[in-house]
């Protein structure tokens, strides 16, 4: 793949998230190739190094992206990490796709609010999420995946939210090892 | 091979011809252009305000189908025109429809009718002037439901934001074109002008000079 071809690649996954290709064919320079578990295709995602991550704002006393209802989002894509980790001893993608009564069990034990106002938090924080590549899930689709996106985060990332992901309550409502 | 720890195929070529502190500074330039909602202060980092390296951070973003567009002594990226083209050709759009539709009645109020009243300078696409949600959701044949979704998707991608409100005005929302209209290139910019006259007034003389000149062999 020459180098224009590998800038039109950097460029669709820019304006439109990880990009899903066909079985076979080459990987752009500097991506990272995922292929779905059915081998049915494949995911195309950017690696930036951390030196140039968004992260680095931070540091720089830039400001970052204001997300809409940040606290939900996070809350959202907890829920799912903890339902769709199968294994959080092995690698976070690509996971298991969850049932949705599963996710939602998971996020309201997290928020502890109403049935009603949690449902709609969710079901936004969901779309949110799967817009942008951290889920995989159609509009009422009956289960949910994590996203490509997932995959970009790094052994020591990865090492925090085992962490956390063992203190978060399931869809029970019990914290693993600390049965309710 | 690509992997999450090891060196960046894409970018090493060129940070390889530099000093580590002038890797450092070149790829926290990279972050700071490519993810920061606003234009970066040339100020701020030294491989904006030193030519040799802005040249490498320049070389960098080619790579990913980007470029440096400088506003006034501030610095941000956007798409290489060539690149954009290319996305444009293959019919290749990441807003639905009603969202361009949404963003364009922005444009047209906040933008277009001030420039065309000569209160609104130069040829950027941001502005100071408000759109009124009214101008959105009563004089267009949007559903209005699809106008607030819609208007929701823009503002979280940086395309529209909300306007200040003036205190005590009582008004309802108002809103502004977001900054991410500020990562346009000048063709981009010359040509969403160009678009917006040939839909607005196709047979004026200002659209007939601008099919000519793109009728011309060689013209963008």
């Amino acid at each position: 793949m020459n180098q224009a071809e590998t800038a039109l690649w950097w460029a669709r996954a820019r304006a439109a998230g990880p990009q899903r290709i066909p079985p076979g064919g080459p990987t752009p320079a500097g991506m990272l190739r995922l292929p779905e578990p059915d081998g049915s295709g494949a995911w195309l995602l950017p690696v930036l190094p951390d030196s140039a991550s968004a992260a680095v704002l931070d540091e720089l006393g830039l400001p970052g992206h204001v997300l809409e209802h940040p606290n939900d989002t996070a809350r959202v894509l907890a829920a799912c990490v903890r339902c769709c980790w199968a294994d959080p001893a092995g690698p976070l993608w690509p996971g298991v796709a969850a049932p949705w009564e599963q996710v939602a069990a998971a996020f309201m034990a997290i928020v502890g609010r109403e049935e009603a106002v949690s449902h709609r938090a969710l079901l936004a924080g969901v779309r949110r999420l799967a817009r942008s590549g951290w889920l995989l899930w159609d509009e009422g689709a009956p289960a949910i995946r994590l996203g490509p996106r997932v995959a970009a985060w790094n052994a020591a990332q990865l090492s925090t939210l085992r962490e956390m992901c063992r203190s978060m309550p399931s869809a029970g409502g019990e914290v693993p090892g600390h049965p309710a | 091979m690509t992997t999450l720890t090891g060196m960046n195929p894409i970018f090493e070529p060129v940070l390889a011809e530099l000093s580590e502190r002038h890797r450092d500074e070149v790829m926290s330039a990279f972050a700071a252009v490519e993810h920061s909602p606003e234009p970066v202060p040339e100020a701020q980092l030294l491989a904006l305000r030193d030519a040799t390296l802005r040249r490498s951070l320049d070389d960098l973003l080619h790579r990913v189908g980007r470029t440096l567009v400088p506003i006034g002594t501030s610095w941000t990226s956007g798409y290489r025109d060539e690149v954009a083209a290319e996305l444009a050709r293959a019919g290749w759009h990441s807003l639905p429809a009603i969202d361009r539709a949404v963003l364009v009645l922005v444009l047209i109020h906040s933008v277009a009718i001030p420039r065309s009243r000569g209160t609104l300078q130069g040829d950027t696409w941001t502005s100071g002037q408000p759109t009124m949600a009214s101008e959105l959701l009563e004089a267009s044949r949007l559903q209005p439901t699809d106008v607030r979704i819609a208007l929701g998707h823009l503002r979280a991608a940086g395309l529209v934001q909300l306007a200040p409100q003036r205190a005590g005005s009582g008004q309802s929302a108002a809103y502004l074109p977001g900054p991410q209209l500020h990562r346009l290139s000048v063709a981009a910019r010359r040509r969403l002008q160009e678009e917006l006259i040939l839909a607005a007034a196709p047979s004026s003389p200002v659209a007939a000079a601008i099919r000519a000149r793109r009728d011309r062999p060689g013209a963008a």
